[in-house]
């Protein structure tokens, strides 16, 4: 039976795994989650997410390094695994799909996939191309896919300046397509010389970034969850 | 106006011994050729890793055009990787700057961390091919200008031979396991910086950028990194620089037991805080950001910067990463000559 204080219980192993690290914790309460019927938004949004935040605090505070986040996100997908075949579509205006990979001459893809991460959790369809990418293979698979965003990452300077053509060219072929761009040398000036929508400059960022958009997620979900019940 | 009668190699040789110097000298130990000098000699940048000859005489040019004080070999990162049996990639067709990067990782997994290296590492990838271009630029630079080359530290070099995502967990979960891996990739920068050493090279700088305040805690540094980095700077006779960029404020004082004759910092760092920290003796080089600064700023901007490290207190005015090879030239030489021109 799922009571009220059971539902509280779960929320919190998930919430607490998360920050914890431990993968298995994570299982169990998802897969118990799943086994008493809890919504799975809920359980994701309320259980998981809520870890990842108080992950962000730890990180911003210098109490977890890189090292920690991993595992911290390695504790979400295991949650998010067992989750994601159990939720039900939301209408929160936030949908659709995005191409996301480290531009060309870059090997480095951990703050790409701290960002995946949050595409992951709020249920876009991501299409992840990687790391050392060819720069038409992003505007190559925009077209295919007809995705809404394009996330472009490096970690070094001398890869970044490979972005600003790929912008060019993918504005060029589609004038309303959002781009974001990350990594270490990025800056707000050159994101909007170079005409990107969104920039994180480092994985730091990227995290809270990810954060801040998955919190306004989980905000407007329980916005719309009140309207629910007042109707 | 007093004309200087020290040479740029005399000067950079009496501040690593600790000597009484006319000025901050304006060097580097990490790459730092420029698309002025590659196009003066008619090269692209995928060109110059792979030949002896060319990679000294795309080193040469930056002394030789702007009077920068000293010339370093190689430009990329993979040299150490490549010869331990990683595949590398240096983008020959790219008419851009792209710098070589490995394709293939000599470990996939947690099991294959105990591979063998090979017995015969400095005959192998381009160690010697870097080894060459050293004693092509002693020769023919190294009566005036000071040599140098770089070599990874152990970390950042497990990072390039496996996936840094599982190495970074690793260190979390299996610290022994990493540490163990760790000590044989010291041995193998040993045996290759001691070639280098051979071959006359003047200062070595140590790149352990894997270990950044902004990716592993102090903590980790003290326990994980500190051994292996003692190891090397114990086992190497020359003077030696280590190089670590991002947050470093609450490493310095690490970075220097380390037993490196030099440490440098990048724009991160708050260098006056780490002068009050190690004091007026330690050998601090930085830390213009050498993109935002000397490749995107004005030559107002660049000046300013450079005053602003030598008032703070650096021991050398240097970049904080690799120089970005589309520098303006003019940029290069407002910046030497605000530090020839620098009265405190």
């Amino acid at each position: 039976m799922l009571t009220e204080e059971k539902k509280k219980e779960i929320l919190d192993r998930l919430k607490q795994g998360v920050i914890q690290y431990d993968e298995d914790a994570v299982r169990e309460a998802a897969q118990e989650a799943v086994e008493l019927g809890m919504d799975a938004n809920e359980a994701i949004f309320e259980g998981l997410v809520s870890g990842m935040e108080e992950v962000g605090r730890l990180f911003e505070e210098q109490e977890y390094f890189v090292p920690e986040l991993l595992m911290c996100a390695d504790a979400l997908y295991a949650g998010l695994d067992i989750l994601k075949p159990h939720v039900k579509k939301m209408d929160l205006g936030v949908k659709g799909s995005v191409v996301i990979g480290t531009v060309e001459g870059d090997v480095h893809d951990i703050g790409k996939n701290i960002v995946k991460m949050m595409f992951d959790v709020a249920g876009f369809t991501v299409y992840d191309l990687g790391r050392d990418v060819p720069l038409d293979r992003f505007v190559e698979e925009q077209l295919r896919t007809d995705s809404d965003l394009v996330c472009l990452s490096a970690m070094m300077t001398t890869t970044m300046v490979g972005m600003q053509k790929v912008i060019e060219k993918l504005k060029q072929k589609n004038p309303n397509v959002k781009i974001m761009i990350g990594g270490a040398p990025v800056s707000k000036e050159l994101a909007e010389k170079w005409g990107a929508d969104g920039y994180a400059p480092d994985a730091n960022n990227a995290l809270k970034e990810a954060i801040n958009m998955i919190s306004s997620l989980k905000k407007m979900r329980q916005e719309a969850e009140a309207n629910r019940v007042e109707k | 106006m007093a004309v200087s009668t020290l040479t740029p190699k005399e000067r950079v040789l009496k501040l690593f011994r600790g000597e009484e110097i006319d000025r901050v000298p304006c060097f580097s130990g990490m790459g730092n050729v420029t698309t002025d000098g590659l196009n003066r000699l008619g090269y692209r940048f995928s060109q110059v890793h792979l030949d002896p000859k060319m990679m000294a005489e795309a080193a040469a040019t930056t002394p030789q055009l702007f009077g920068f004080e000293a010339a370093v070999v190689p430009f990329d990162l993979t040299v150490e990787a490549e010869a331990l049996g990683c595949e590398i990639n240096v983008y020959p067709h790219s008419e851009d700057i792209l710098y070589p990067t490995i394709k293939e990782k000599l470990i996939h997994n947690e099991e294959e961390m105990d591979v063998e290296f090979p017995s015969d590492l400095l005959q192998r990838g381009r160690i010697q091919l870097v080894k060459e271009a050293i004693g092509i630029l002693k020769e023919t630079l190294g009566e005036e200008y000071p040599v140098g080359t770089y070599v990874l530290g152990p970390f950042t070099l497990a990072g390039q031979i496996m996936e840094l995502n599982d190495l970074l967990k690793l260190s979390f979960k299996k610290p022994d396991k990493v540490g163990s891996l760790l000590d044989r990739l010291a041995d193998v920068i040993i045996e290759v910086a001691r070639d280098y050493e051979s071959a006359g090279v003047d200062f070595i700088t140590v790149r352990e950028m894997g270990a950044t305040s902004d990716v592993l805690s102090p903590r980790v540094f003290r326990s994980l990194i500190l051994p292996y980095l003692k190891k090397v700077f114990q086992a190497l006779q020359g003077n030696t620089v280590l190089h670590i960029c991002g947050k470093t404020n609450d490493i310095v004082g690490f970075m220097m037991e380390s037993g490196t004759k030099a440490i440098s910092v990048d724009q991160k760092n708050d260098i006056a805080e780490t002068r009050k920290k190690l004091g007026r003796d330690a050998l601090i080089f930085g830390n213009y950001d050498p993109y935002n600064v000397l490749v995107r700023g004005d030559e107002e901007l660049v000046r300013a910067t450079i005053r602003r490290c030598i008032e703070n207190g650096v021991s050398a005015v240097w970049p904080g990463c690799d120089i970005w090879p589309t520098v303006p030239p003019q940029n290069m030489r407002a910046m030497m000559e605000e530090v020839r021109n620098y009265k405190q």
